[in-house]
């Protein structure tokens, strides 16, 4: 810490002549649950003690469009530094001018080699770099609670694929315990659907439906239908009070130790450490069971391009805060995220955060959230349709392809 | 409008309390009269249920509420929820509570209220009282305006705010307030002054003739009655308000409502349900003190003039 804090302030006043650099920076962003502030907190003392301020602007609300950051831009406000995934509002601060492109800073401090293959596409937006990713998390992993798998006899590890979990249920139930908890929203569904399709349909057939490109014929697939299939036989398999339930009280149903397990993104992770749960005490994470990939979520960071220089350096500084190994580390730990750099010092990390960095590894294993690249209108009729599917026991799979197909018509068609 | 339609019915209802009394032969229970007590239970448990687990929820431990037994009492009974809602809750990285929340919506509250009553009530006075040129016109315009949704319009609101230099302030948003509703409080403000006799206007324009004396020496203080039900209307819509702070609120000068969206709202952060019931409560609290305070003078107000046929 104090090498670093030295060679901070080393830079700090090899800067200070180049430029007045104390740079006060407005950062806009949604998260507000204490283990995300306390995240926040560590970026904010790395920025500090490169002579910068934090002005904090917090809006948690992910409404997917962005109106609030879009209403700061349009009212002659825009923060410098914000938090934002959609590359739709890359794309307009580019027609703005107000985008800042950052390819040759990550080829000038060697980056993008100790970034994950998943992360480094979603960085990018039309060929240019434009996000600094901060923390990243996985859209479908098993959380488990130890004392009922001990329990009930299983062990989650030693599933070899989703039928192989599946047929375990019947010894959990004996037992008492709810197998599999599930929380039944829109967008719950929605990210089992895509993490599914990921584990069981592969790479190929996810970017087919979720990527930038889409294809209709990917919908027509065996192995998309596979994943819509996998999805029924989760919900045949769900508990009563599925229905609307919150991914927070799920966690916490399997926390009280009512149900074995959760499949949902390891945000899940908070609300154990909430709780004042250990990893490998407590609980287990393991990825699902046989998956041929692992869709990552990115949270990141733009930065406001056309400003003034002291701003842009202030706001680099920003992102070699964001992007320090050391710092990535703590911060991942804090927020009960994985680090974004492969490279991170892996004594910080928790057993979940090294199974996932572990899988990582794998360039040909992970695909990124659709949030990161699908049109968002396509992605949001995808939720629909498979939460009507979800909610409707009746619909075949044959049903809800063809309602797929018809909304990739009028949509991108 | 559904204040008025409340309101409508509310002054149907007081000629009657002041109707002489008949003794009235005592019913007997029938049919009808159980049907209507279970429809009115059914209808009180409706609202009742959600607001005892909001209670009961904010009054547990974290430990209980994770149990999920979402009917059962607080045990063991704590306050340690409302204090950390109010005090310690975090919004972005300032983890200073709703406190500041409240500072804020008071502050944006006074300025709003005045500009927005200063300005109708001027502007309905002179549309009833004095011959103004296209005042009808004027008044239809004023009146379908009533009816722009603020969605449609808050783009060019943020444009017209930040060229006026009060983008992301106080000033802004309590222009924006009252700017939003002067069409609904100038058709209050007029039709009550359209109901002073002509008679008064005519002394009035004997004594002086000055467009503001009449209005500050003998209108203001005839107005008492109407001043209280635009001053509920706009306390409550001011302090409910979630839009406006939002967009025109900026750094720093976010109202309570927006406050609370950030201690609440999380969607991959972990949620402490106990400390999100009580902020919910505690930002509910300064409305309904107004309309348990005020609310008498409400329903009297309305009577007085205003809607009245």
């Amino acid at each position: 810490m104090t090498t670093r804090t030295f060679a901070a302030l080393g830079a700090a006043l090899l800067l200070s002549t180049a430029a007045g650099h104390a740079a006060e920076l407005v950062v806009y962003h949604g998260w507000s649950s204490p283990a995300e502030v306390a995240a926040l907190n560590i970026l904010k003392s790395g920025l500090e003690a490169k002579g910068d301020t934090w002005t904090d602007l917090a809006i948690p609300h992910d409404s997917g469009a962005s109106v609030s950051l879009v209403n700061l831009v349009t009212g002659g406000n825009p923060p410098n530094v914000f938090m934002e995934s959609n590359p739709g509002v890359y794309r307009d601060l580019m027609s703005q001018g107000l985008s800042l492109d950052l390819t040759p800073w990550y080829n000038d401090n060697g980056i993008l080699a100790h970034l994950p293959d998943s992360i480094q596409k979603v960085i990018a937006v039309d060929g240019k770099i434009v996000k600094v990713p901060t923390a990243l998390h996985i859209d479908g992993m098993v959380y488990y609670n130890l004392a009922v798998a001990q329990d009930a006899g299983v062990d989650p590890h030693g599933w070899a694929d989703l039928d192989a979990m599946f047929a375990d249920f019947d010894k959990i139930k004996a037992k008492g315990y709810i197998p599999l908890a599930i929380g039944g929203q829109q967008w719950q569904v929605g990210y089992l659907l895509h993490a599914l399709t990921a584990a069981v349909a592969g790479p190929e057939i996810y970017s087919g439906v979720y990527g930038t490109d889409p294809t209709i014929e990917t919908l027509d697939s065996a192995e998309f239908r596979a994943s819509l299939e996998m999805l029924r036989k989760f919900q045949q398999n769900t508990d009563e009070g599925s229905v609307n339930r919150d991914w927070n009280v799920t966690t916490n149903m399997v926390i009280t130790g009512k149900a074995l397990m959760q499949i949902h993104g390891d945000w899940m992770k908070g609300e154990w450490y909430a709780a004042g749960k250990k990893p490998g005490v407590d609980f287990g994470c393991v990825n699902i069971p046989g998956t041929k990939a692992l869709s990552v979520t990115v949270d990141a960071w733009g930065l406001l391009g056309g400003q003034p220089e002291d701003k842009t350096a202030g706001e680099l500084d920003f992102a070699s805060v964001v992007l320090d190994p050391s710092i990535q580390a703590d911060f991942a730990l804090a927020k009960g995220s994985t680090p974004v750099r492969l490279d991170a010092p892996a004594e910080k990390l928790d057993d979940c955060s090294k199974e996932v960095l572990g899988a990582l590894g794998d360039v040909h294993k992970q695909v990124p959230n659709p949030h990161n690249t699908a049109d968002e209108d396509w992605r949001t009729a995808i939720d629909i349709v498979s939460f009507n599917y979800w909610s409707d026991p009746n619909m075949t799979t044959d049903a809800a392809i063809e309602e797929l197909k018809e909304q990739f018509d009028t949509i991108l068609g | 409008m559904s204040v008025a339609d409340v309101s409508l019915r509310r002054a149907g209802e007081v000629p009657v309390e002041r109707a002489p009394r008949f003794p009235r032969k005592p019913k007997g229970i029938s049919g009808r009269s159980i049907a209507i007590i279970v429809f009115l239970t059914i209808c009180a448990a409706f609202f009742c249920v959600p607001l005892y687990i909001i209670i009961t929820t904010s009054f547990k431990t974290m430990e209980q509420v994770r149990e999920g037994a979402i009917f059962s009492l607080p045990a063991p009974f704590t306050l340690d929820a409302w204090w950390s809602a109010w005090d310690t809750a975090c919004s972005g990285i300032r983890c200073d509570g709703l406190k500041v929340g409240f500072w804020n919506s008071m502050a944006i509250l006074f300025p709003s209220l005045i500009l927005s009553i200063a300005l109708s009530s001027v502007t309905g006075y002179a549309l009833a009282l004095w011959n103004v040129r296209w005042a009808n016109t004027f008044l239809f315009v004023l009146f379908i305006c009533a009816f722009v949704p603020f969605q449609i319009i808050m783009i060019p609101l943020i444009i017209l705010s930040s060229g006026l230099k009060v983008y992301g302030t106080i000033w802004g948003i309590a222009i924006v307030h009252a700017v939003l509703a002067m069409p609904f409080l100038t058709l209050v403000f007029r039709n009550y002054y359209k109901g002073i006799p002509q008679e008064i206007m005519s002394a009035a324009m004997m004594d002086s003739g000055s467009f503001w004396r009449v209005f500050v020496e003998i209108i203001l203080p005839m107005s008492g009655n109407i001043l209280i039900v635009v001053l509920i209307l706009q306390i409550t819509s001011i302090w409910n308000d979630f839009l406006l702070g939002l967009t025109f609120g900026g750094l720093g000068t976010q109202p309570m409502s927006v406050v609370l969206a950030n201690v609440v709202i999380t969607t991959t952060g972990e949620a402490a349900y106990n400390e999100n019931m009580a902020a919910a409560l505690l930002t509910a609290i300064p409305p309904l003190f107004i309309y348990f305070v005020l609310g008498k003078f409400f329903v009297q107000g309305i009577t007085a003039g205003a809607i009245k046929g």
